[in-house]
């Protein structure tokens, strides 16, 4: 449970503003509590909780800027971090055009939080723990996995007049289940642990441990594929990472080029900081309200991402999608959103003759960010897809594949969809999806 | 600091702890950044707190907590024995930990020149003057350099009377050139990519790093690398140098040698292994070229130390001995599984996570060649340089890696640049095909700041010494 309340979060950053010799500061306040509760061969072998608060100031004056830090004992530490701000402030070079601290843009919005997440128990954890081991243990099979709960609140203060709070909750139940010559997996992700579901999950990742038993080599090339949201969140979530941001069209490294098509018609990403399938939160690291972007719509390339730093270069407006300024990463999507289609999941495998199913992937990393080459491994379900029927499980395969054309070659989208959070609070909501061909290399 | 740990051990036991242990951690981290000729970044940061890991009821409990204070740390341990409480009654059997002797004593980095003792504006000098010669060269659009330096002091006690005191000092840094064209991004790095190397070392380690002297260089490099033919495909000799070698290690050996992804518990996430307990002192990992250590005792690695976190005193297990599987990773509870004694590799990220098997420095000893002999010795092949993607299976088999750099050889002589070059294939083939280790001369040590394991994730700095190796018959391409 957090220990501070907003008002005192928002008092700690007046506090350390009041303190500022000189010129213009930033200040984050970042509290965070975190517990997780993690099994293997249906035991808790982890069970561990953390709580922190930090203190992040950011100074500008005389044409500098300097960063300071401070975790651990934060509200006895203000001199501190204004002195080592300041310290860093005054190395670095003085530059005329530096761009001023954003201004309060006077927006709100909705923040994912539940009060059941927050104030989650041990005991409560190893509830949820205990519905998936012991349904595993009931048919002879193994259960691993982890059980988390987390509450993060963040206040904005600066001396331009930004003053901005918001707090968010994030719970998951991930699940491995494996028998003699296999695994399956699941996981739900919610801002309301009560969302986890977790007799879905045990359901689901039985059903999927015990259909991969024995799996057989399957062959290399193009496959037609149906692929589950697990699979798809890493195909969105890279596609950003590579080039959503406008620092990354600006460097020349992205490969939007936009009112082009380069994709199925039927493919729409959106960024949507208050879409309820999501994890709604209303402002970034610098105070400014998120505004939805449209990045891809009908397959084409719409718009991208900005901060302060990248709007005030291209003369545009900001998005809100800074990280702690100043960085060198730029812009960052954070609640990504693919648009869903009208036809149930069942009916996307039903439609295809002969091709493979895809759980999830493993280690996915970038082999060529212009082409949007990725490369990564299949993991815990890869199934054979005959006439329109699951068949049988097939070894894990790497493919290398590059995301746009595989998503040109959309065949289908499920009206359902999945929320995946990650441990920064980026939210992903994908569905799963059908595609024509993908490529699988060994 | 003293004193908390013993208000917390004390605390732990009158709840009814069989064993708890007690770390009090202050991080300093001074991080400075230059892009494209401006300073980009200069942050200081101070991180403090407790971590508590308490075994109530046979199962186990941990809560961090970020005050270094004797009723937070209390309340810490209250909250890390109600967590072992409620996980207890999920447990088939109780904890059981390896028998260790209880230590005390102090350990530090030494170092030639402390890093903090430099001022901020040499840091800064450093890393303009590196700017300013990647700058020389048109074609590269994104220029940044950066360097890190950090100070841990831990202090460990557990309810078995160790007590031991040290102070971790880390310096890093490195630079990136990317050049583009319309249909191309191609980036240098040095000395390494995944933007910088690091040492536990002083400010001696960024001297030698030389960062204004390679900045021309690796520009020119990431120019040419624009135009250069696509790195040829097929079935081909294949020579690695010395970072790219330490990655290899890192992700085929390291990770598949740690004990507890053998026993399953990190089989939801980072996944198994392939290497079995039945397969010890039996299964050929590699050819008889090859021979890795996991060696915490190492000078300059970042995983060097006096004890782990544990208490364990440092140590050097052998792996993998002329090419046979000899040895894993372990702490004292995966150890007991195999009634053996822990290899001292529990290390925690700070104080808010708990310790978890980690590398420590796992590195590919040198052999008896050079980098010369083995290109003078290959007919057809290929010469990489610096990795730019990485990716393996969840039991470390079936791995893809691609580099930012390639060499095509023919008849003994490089005959050209190549780029997006990209090798695979299955670790222990693999390293069987390895014929030729360069030694002791171009043998060094790295250092990997991004090893990433545990829920909650833990981002780990770990050391690999390595130098330029050959493998025979590599399955290679173009990405």
């Amino acid at each position: 449970m957090l220990r501070h309340s907003a008002e005192e979060c928002l008092a700690l950053a007046d506090a350390v503003l009041a303190a500022v010799p000189e010129g213009e500061a930033e200040v984050r306040v970042v509290e965070d509590d975190l517990a997780l509760t993690r099994f293997a061969r249906n035991t808790v072998h982890q069970n561990v909780a953390e709580t922190g608060l930090s203190l992040r100031l950011r100074l500008v004056a005389g044409g500098r800027v300097g960063v300071a830090e401070v975790r651990g004992n934060a509200g006895g530490s203000i001199d501190r971090l204004v002195r080592l701000a300041e310290e860093a402030r005054r190395v670095a070079p003085a530059e005329d055009a530096l761009a001023p601290l954003p201004a309060p843009d006077g927006r709100d919005g909705p923040c994912g939080w539940s009060d059941a997440t927050a104030e989650a128990t041990p005991e409560q954890r190893a509830e949820g723990v205990a519905t998936v081991t012991t349904a595993a243990a009931a048919r002879g099979l193994q259960a691993f996995g982890a059980l988390s709960t987390r509450a993060t609140q963040l206040a904005v203060v600066s001396s331009r007049g930004v003053r901005r709070h918001g707090r968010r909750t994030a719970a998951a139940l991930s699940a491995v289940v494996r028998g003699e010559d296999g695994a399956g997996y699941a996981d739900r992700h919610a801002v309301d642990a009560g969302d986890l579901e977790p007799e879905a999950v045990a359901a689901e990742v039985i059903e999927t441990a015990e259909r991969n038993q024995g799996a057989r080599p399957a062959e290399t090339g193009l496959h037609e594929v149906v692929l589950s949201p697990y699979a798809v969140q890493e195909l969105v979530g890279y596609l950003s990472y590579i080039g959503f941001s406008a620092l990354a069209v600006e460097e020349r490294r992205s490969f939007m080029r936009f009112d082009e098509r380069l994709m199925s018609p039927s493919v729409g990403i959106r960024d949507d900081c208050a879409d309820p399938a999501g994890s709604p939160f209303p402002f970034d690291a610098e105070g400014v309200s998120t505004r939805p972007v449209t990045l891809i719509d009908g397959g084409v390339c719409r718009d991208v991402v900005h901060d302060s730093v990248t709007a005030a270069r291209a003369g545009v407006a900001n998005t809100g999608h800074s990280l702690p300024q100043p960085n060198t990463i730029g812009p960052w999507a954070t609640h990504l959103v693919m648009d869903p289609g009208a036809v149930p999941a069942s009916e996307l495998v039903a439609g295809v003759r002969r091709g493979l199913y895809v759980t999830r992937f493993w280690y996915v990393r970038v082999v060529h960010p212009l082409r949007t080459v990725i490369t990564g491994m299949t993991r815990e379900g890869t199934f054979l897809i005959e006439d329109g029927r699951l068949g049988a499980p097939v070894r894990d395969l790497r493919f290398t594949e590059s995301i746009v054309e595989a998503l040109d070659r959309v065949q289908g989208i499920s009206a359902e969809r999945r929320l995946q959070l990650g441990e920064d609070g980026s939210s992903v909501v994908v569905p799963w999806l059908h595609l024509g061909g993908f490529r699988f290399t060994s | 600091m003293r004193d908390v740990a013993e208000r917390a051990l004390d605390e732990a036991v009158a709840a009814g702890a069989s064993y708890a242990d007690c770390r009090v951690v202050v991080r300093t981290v001074q991080t400075l950044e230059v892009k494209n000729g401006r300073v980009a970044r200069v942050a200081l940061s101070d991180d403090e707190g407790v971590g508590v890991r308490v075994v109530v009821d046979g199962g186990w409990g941990f809560a961090g907590v970020d005050r270094i204070d004797a009723g937070e740390a209390e309340e810490a341990v209250r909250r890390a024995v109600r967590i072992a409480r409620a996980g207890a009654r999920l447990r088939s059997a109780p904890v059981r930990l390896a028998a260790v002797a209880a230590v005390t004593g102090e350990d530090r980095t030494p170092v030639v020149i402390d890093p903090f003792s430099v001022s901020l504006e040499r840091k800064l000098e450093v890393l303009l003057a590196a700017d300013a010669a990647m700058a020389r060269v048109p074609e590269v659009r994104v220029r940044d350099s950066s360097l890190e330096f950090v100070r841990e002091h831990r202090l460990f006690a557990s309810t078995e009377g160790a007590r031991v005191d040290q102070t971790i000092v880390e310096s890093g840094g490195g630079m990136d050139a990317t050049a583009t064209s319309d249909d191309e991004v191609q980036t240098r790095s040095h000395p390494n990519s995944f933007g910088r190397h690091q040492l536990c070392a002083g400010w001696e380690a960024i001297e030698e790093m030389a960062l204004p002297e390679h900045g021309e260089r690796i520009a020119g490099e990431a120019a040419a690398l624009l135009t250069a033919p696509p790195c040829p495909s097929g079935r081909m000799t294949l020579i690695l140098d010395a970072t790219q070698a330490a990655l290899q290690v890192h992700e085929s050996c390291g990770h598949p040698t740690e004990l507890d992804r053998v026993l399953g518990d990190e089989a939801a996430f980072a996944g198994t292994s392939f290497l079995l307990p039945e397969m010890l002192g039996s299964f050929r990992y590699g050819s008889e070229k090859v021979t890795l250590v996991a060696d915490a005792t190492a000078p300059g690695g970042l995983g060097t130390f006096g004890w782990d976190d544990e208490g364990v005193p440092a140590e050097r297990t052998v792996l993998v001995d002329q090419g046979v599987f000899r040895g894993y990773l372990s702490s004292r509870e995966t150890a007991a599984v195999l009634d053996r004694q822990s290899s001292g590799t529990m290390r925690a990220w700070g104080w808010s996570r708990q310790p978890l098997i980690r590398m420590t420095n796992i590195n590919l000893e040198p052999g008896d060649s050079s980098l010369e002999e083995m290109i003078a010795g290959t007919e057809h092949g290929v010469y990489l340089e610096t990795n730019r993607s990485w990716s393996i299976d969840d039991r470390r088999l079936n791995f893809q890696f691609g580099c930012q750099n390639g060499w095509e050889i023919r008849d003994g002589r490089r005959v050209g640049l190549v780029r997006n070059p990209l090798y695979r294939g299955i670790t222990p083939e693999f390293w069987g095909s390895c014929d030729a280790v360069a030694g002791p001369d171009e043998w060094r040590m790295w250092g990997v700041v991004n090893c990433g394991k545990g829920e909650p994730m833990q981002i780990m700095h770990v050391g690999h010494g390595a130098a330029p190796c050959r493998f025979r018959d590599v399955s290679v391409g173009p990405a």
